[in-house]
């Protein structure tokens, strides 16, 4: 049976809706983790979210007993993962902070970036896995987000990742002259009397927001993809910081509407399409780069 | 009129002096060259005066003074696509958080900055993409236009050809005419000689004041040095 684009659409309004609400606010983020040569958290952090998501699940008989879920059994908890949404959310913004502010605080003192953020990833996954092997229904939905396959997305979901992205898209708005400042010279920033450390750490808590609700919404891989590959792609066509921001979110939500037709077209999974497309976005850079 | 007072001020890191009995008066209009041999403390010292370092001893005051400060322009990553437009409207930041805007005054101040400088064909293009030199007048444009009373410079001619140096010292100049204080940390001690009023010279953790022809003779060079690696002369 062939379904229309505008039945497809309609039922899964949600799904596409947070994608879009994603690829408008993720690339803003990476913007920000790319001009601190900071990217390799992007990876890095999804993960952290991925373990901690599954070690909520690890938990959750235990919780549902001593500490309770509310009006929501454990059956219920266990066979609907959107039940307990914000229990999920919790235990992803915990991990991702967690290991955010552990690579913070390593970076502080010196060393390898690549090396800190290679062993966070290998640290972080090897969790997932572990704490996977003692919860398999947790075990089973991470896979499911590491497919990418987002169209189960509810209104809970949107309306989580409507709310926090949409914080940080807001922050980003208002207090990006000073965002960029702090990371561009924060000596000058400094002499000026900015708050340096509270706009970096605004920055960590931004960076931490995104990718706990987006990994938990949408998964590691299209958040990956979102926070990476669409900044890549701007950069070398922007003039200027702002053209820059605006670039890499246009390109964001350029990718979500290609990966959409992709995945409807040819029966793709959603994240790994727009990730495609996001990746194709990037020839036109290389090209320049080569000239 | 004293804009930044010293006295007896020790910096350094994690409670460790690198120069110590620092005493200074930097007043309104005059010309200060920092030199010394690397490794002597003309950086931490600097730092200090610029505010980013506590004094471990002693006391630093420079309550009311508005510092325009001007790093070295290696520090600043070419990632960036930020104009030179941009880097100078930096300089109004101060006075702008959150969503007060960027005005067309501030616009206008910056580009007239540029002018100053001898960059105002170069406001739309990219920072990264300009030279050495006019990286560095796009930054002392940048300080300017924090409206300050003092200029602090870290080794404004460093790693720019002759021209450039050239430009960049008939700029200082021409400030320090129209009344500025300036205080720059180099290695050139020849550029040193030929424009400050005094001298601060740092070795071996303290801090010597004069002339520039009173402690950049070259036989008052070879005794400040003595077995230490001089500076690079330009």
């Amino acid at each position: 049976m062939d379904i229309s684009w505008a039945d497809r659409i309609d039922l899964f309004r949600f799904a596409l809706s947070a994608a879009l609400i994603a690829g408008l606010v993720c690339p803003l983020i990476g913007v920000f983790l790319l001009l601190r040569r900071t990217s390799f958290y992007g990876i890095a952090l999804p993960q952290f979210a991925a373990a901690g998501v599954v070690f909520g699940f690890v938990l959750l008989p235990w919780w549902a007993q001593h500490i309770g879920l509310g009006d929501v059994t454990l059956e219920m908890a266990l066979s609907d993962t959107h039940a307990v949404m914000n229990y999920h959310l919790a235990w992803a913004a915990l991990f991702t902070f967690g290991g955010l502010f552990a690579l913070v605080w390593l970076g502080r003192r010196g060393g390898s970036e690549i090396g800190r953020v290679a062993a966070a990833f290998a640290i972080a996954n090897a969790a997932t896995y572990f704490f996977g092997r003692l919860s398999p229904v947790g075990k089973s939905f991470v896979d499911e987000l590491l497919q990418g396959e987002i169209l189960g997305v509810g209104v809970h979901e949107l309306e989580t990742i409507g709310v926090l992205l949409g914080g940080v898209l807001v922050c980003i708005f208002v207090f990006h002259r000073d965002l960029v400042l702090v990371s561009f010279d924060r000596e000058f920033a400094l002499v000026l009397g900015k708050r340096v450390v509270a706009f970096e750490t605004l920055l960590n808590v931004l960076v931490g927001v995104g990718v706990a609700a987006g990994t938990m919404t949408l998964g590691p891989t299209i958040l990956f993809g979102l926070i990476v590959l669409p900044p890549l792609a701007a950069r070398p066509f922007a003039s200027s910081m702002n053209r820059f921001l605006l670039f890499s979110s246009l390109l964001g939500v350029l990718a979500v509407v290609g990966g959409v037709v992709v995945s409807f077209e040819w029966d793709f999974p959603l994240g790994a399409s727009v990730v495609a497309v996001a990746a194709l976005e990037l020839l036109p850079a290389l090209c320049v780069r080569r000239n | 009129m004293t804009l930044i007072r010293l006295q007896r001020a020790a910096f350094g890191y994690t409670r460790r002096p690198v120069v110590a009995g620092v005493d200074l008066e930097v007043r309104a209009g005059r010309f200060f060259g920092i030199v010394g041999p690397n490794g002597a403390g003309k950086t931490t010292l600097f730092r200090g005066i610029l505010g980013l370092l506590k004094p471990l001893a002693g006391s630093v005051e420079r309550s009311g003074v508005v510092i325009g400060y001007v790093p070295q322009r290696e520090t600043l990553d070419a990632l960036y696509p930020l104009t030179a437009q941009e880097v100078v409207e930096m300089g109004a930041y101060r006075r702008l958080s959150g969503l007060r805007a960027v005005t067309r005054a501030d616009r206008d101040a910056s580009s007239a900055m540029l002018v100053r400088v001898g960059l105002g064909e170069q406001r739309a293009a990219r920072f990264s993409a300009l030279s050495g030199g006019q990286r560095q007048r796009a930054l002392i444009a940048r300080a300017l236009m924090t409206k300050p009373n003092v200029l602090l410079l870290d080794e404004p001619t460093s790693g720019v050809d002759r021209a450039a140096q050239a430009r960049i010292l008939a700029l200082l100049r021409e400030l320090h005419r129209e009344g500025l204080a300036i205080l720059l940390v180099s290695h050139h001690l020849s550029m040193v000689r030929e424009s400050v009023d005094e001298v601060l010279w740092v070795s071996r953790g303290t801090v010597r004041h004069g002339s520039p022809s009173e402690l950049l003779k070259p036989e008052q060079l070879d005794e400040l040095f003595e077995t230490e690696a001089a500076p690079e002369e330009a």
